[in-house]
């Protein structure tokens, strides 16, 4: 879900799906392991070093591939966004190696159990983690100046221009804000999951379906699309098959895409 | 009135000369590597019609690739029937995924097409991977048949089971394939596909069925892509769910892109390069994906029109000048 809303941010503004969003994630969720089991940095420092960092990132990033490139066509926009895809992935192939990594932390093998109801105890924390920074991000959108300047570069582009609004400092901050994002998830997801370089392709896929499914464009639409589609995903692998489920993710996908387009909270289509 | 002997197809005739004795020269370990250049290169030559062509950007072709490669397997293992029908039945399988998802995947545009190509992608792959009683799982499919032999007139026959020989096969099928695309884009289809690329709106207006011509243009593309996913089987005898990966449906963009897309020479050149470079160089396998996306992201922002499309502002600017 974290990872949707930065998604939707980036796509939203600059109109690039950036397919290397998860892999961001995945960085993320190493600097995290390492500053922890390495160096043993508390886990929340690291959470709040990682979200930095990655912000940090995310500024080179977009002036080394995507400011460069920002008037060339839309598709060199995605070539772009791959090529950094596979430096990345290709990087932590090379750095980490391809063993899977526990990230261990005190808490990791903790559940809680209420009710017959049992929960590991990072998950807890991922859920009020992205409530808190979800709030936090609805607030800055919504309450300040620059986080209207946000919206407006989103819904038009010239008019913003036009209304004296710098589209492409915005631009710049939107792609840090999401990437920084990627961060904090990375770091909260860590020791829920297993460590590999190719993490983050499944957590991309299903963000970029919730996004489509959602609305695009809407960050609300996003939010809604994540939740609806966690839930489908785990009935579908509870009651029909697991191995399936991403496919389920991606058949609800293509048929939002082929019936309502806009997704279920979504304003317009394409933009001319 | 045409040259005959224009640079262009002196070019070609000599490259084709060295994709003909190459092989004799070099051993056996370069020649599979050529052999892979020459498969890989009839996926990028596929790709290219339908991005460079038709200005569609499809990461699904992996998964046409994996369909191709398995839909021979299945059928020439599993029921038992010699190579040509299967090869030819794997080719038009294919073609038929292609149609069926090119109907709905095709009337999006931009990132959303991009999208779900990458999404067909990632159900092939799991597909391949998860329903093993059909596909073997990750374990993949073994025992996949070379292709008989052809009797020739002249009696004897036409046998494919070296590698030279097998070498030979499939850069048939590479310069047959790059005909056909040639022939294709310089055909009233062709030109409608290149007014595609450049608007489609216009194109739309201008009273072509956009629709349809990009659905002939994507199962084409698909076909191909089978075709060389077939061929691919029959060499390597076993096939896992690796293939149908959508990082190789990356790796056949990054090398259309790095050669030039929308130029007939562009795909074969890119996968050339792509292909050869780490081979030459000795790169340890872990390294290559960050390589190939640091080429790729030099390409994309410095020379977006690839190898080929350098090569051709060069010359362009020397005749302004001289």
């Amino acid at each position: 879900m974290l990872l949707a809303s930065g998604l939707t941010i980036i796509f939203g503004i600059l109109n690039v799906p950036n397919f290397a969003q998860g892999h961001l994630y995945m960085v993320a969720a190493y600097l995290g392991f390492y500053m922890v089991m390495s160096y043993a940095v508390n886990y929340w420092l690291a959470l709040v070093l990682a979200t930095f960092a990655l912000g940090i990132l995310g500024v080179v990033v977009y002036f080394l591939v995507f400011y460069p490139i920002r008037n060339a066509p839309e598709v060199n926009l995605f070539v772009g966004a791959m090529a950094l895809l596979m430096i990345l992935e290709g990087g932590a192939l090379y750095l980490f190696g391809t063993e899977t990594k526990w990230f261990l932390i005190p808490w990791t093998r903790g559940v809680l159990s209420f009710g017959g109801l049992s929960l590991q105890v990072q998950r807890l924390i991922v859920i009020a983690g992205t409530v808190v920074v979800m709030t936090a991000l609805w607030l800055f959108i919504k309450k300040t100046s620059l986080g209207a300047a946000l919206e407006a570069t989103a819904q038009h582009r010239e008019g913003a221009l036009l209304c004296g609004i710098k589209v492409s400092r915005i631009s710049a901050m939107a792609f840090v804000v999401g990437t920084a994002l990627a961060g904090f998830a990375g770091v909260l997801i860590g020791p829920a999951v297993l460590l590999m370089p190719t993490m983050g392709m499944g957590p991309l896929l299903v963000a970029f379906s919730a996004i489509i499914f959602g609305g695009l464009g809407s960050i609300a639409g996003a939010m809604l699309g994540a939740v609806l589609l966690g839930v489908i995903e785990s009935l579908a692998s509870g009651y029909i098959s697991a191995t399936y489920s991403l496919t389920f993710v991606f058949g609800i996908m293509i048929v939002t895409l082929l019936f309502r387009p806009k997704g279920l909270l979504g304003k317009e289509v394409w933009r001319p | 009135m045409k040259k005959v002997l224009s640079p262009m197809r002196i070019g070609w005739s000599l490259a084709l000369v060295l994709a003909i004795v190459l092989p004799l020269v070099v051993g056996e370990y370069m020649t599979s590597i050529l052999l892979l250049i020459a498969i890989w290169s009839i996926v990028a030559v596929s790709l290219n019609l339908l991005y460079g062509y038709t200005g569609q950007l499809s990461l699904g072709h992996s998964a046409f690739f994996g369909i191709g490669a398995y839909a021979l397997g299945l059928i020439a293992v599993k029921l038992h029937i010699g190579f040509w029908p299967a090869f030819f039945a794997a080719t038009a399988i294919t073609g038929l995924f292609g149609f069926l998802v090119g109907i709905p995947a095709l009337k999006l545009r931009g990132p959303y097409f991009v999208l779900v190509t990458l999404g067909f992608a990632a159900i092939v792959g799991v597909i391949l991977l998860a329903w093993v009683d059909f596909t073997g799982g990750a374990n993949g499919l073994a025992g996949m048949p070379r292709p008989n032999p052809l009797p020739l007139p002249s009696g004897g026959s036409l046998r494919f089971d070296s590698l030279l020989s097998m070498y030979y096969f499939v850069l048939f099928f590479l310069v047959a394939i790059s005909l056909i695309c040639h022939r294709l884009v310089h055909s009233l289809i062709g030109q409608t596909f290149i007014a595609i690329s450049h608007d489609e709106n216009l194109a739309e207006a201008l009273g072509i069925n956009t629709m349809r011509q990009k659905l002939i243009s994507f199962t084409i593309s698909a076909l191909f892509s089978g075709m060389a996913g077939a061929l691919y089987a029959s060499y390597n005898v076993v096939i896992s769910p690796d293939l149908a990966h959508f990082a190789r449906g990356m790796d056949v963009l990054a090398c259309l892109i790095v050669g030039g897309a929308g130029t007939m020479a562009g795909p074969v050149i890119g996968t050339f390069v792509m292909m050869a470079i780490p081979e030459a160089l000795q790169i340890v396998p872990s390294l290559k994906t960050f390589i190939n996306g640091v080429i790729l992201l030099l390409f994309i922002v410095f020379l977006p029109a690839g190898i080929t499309g350098g090569f051709k502002a060069l010359f362009s600017k020397r005749d302004i000048q001289g």
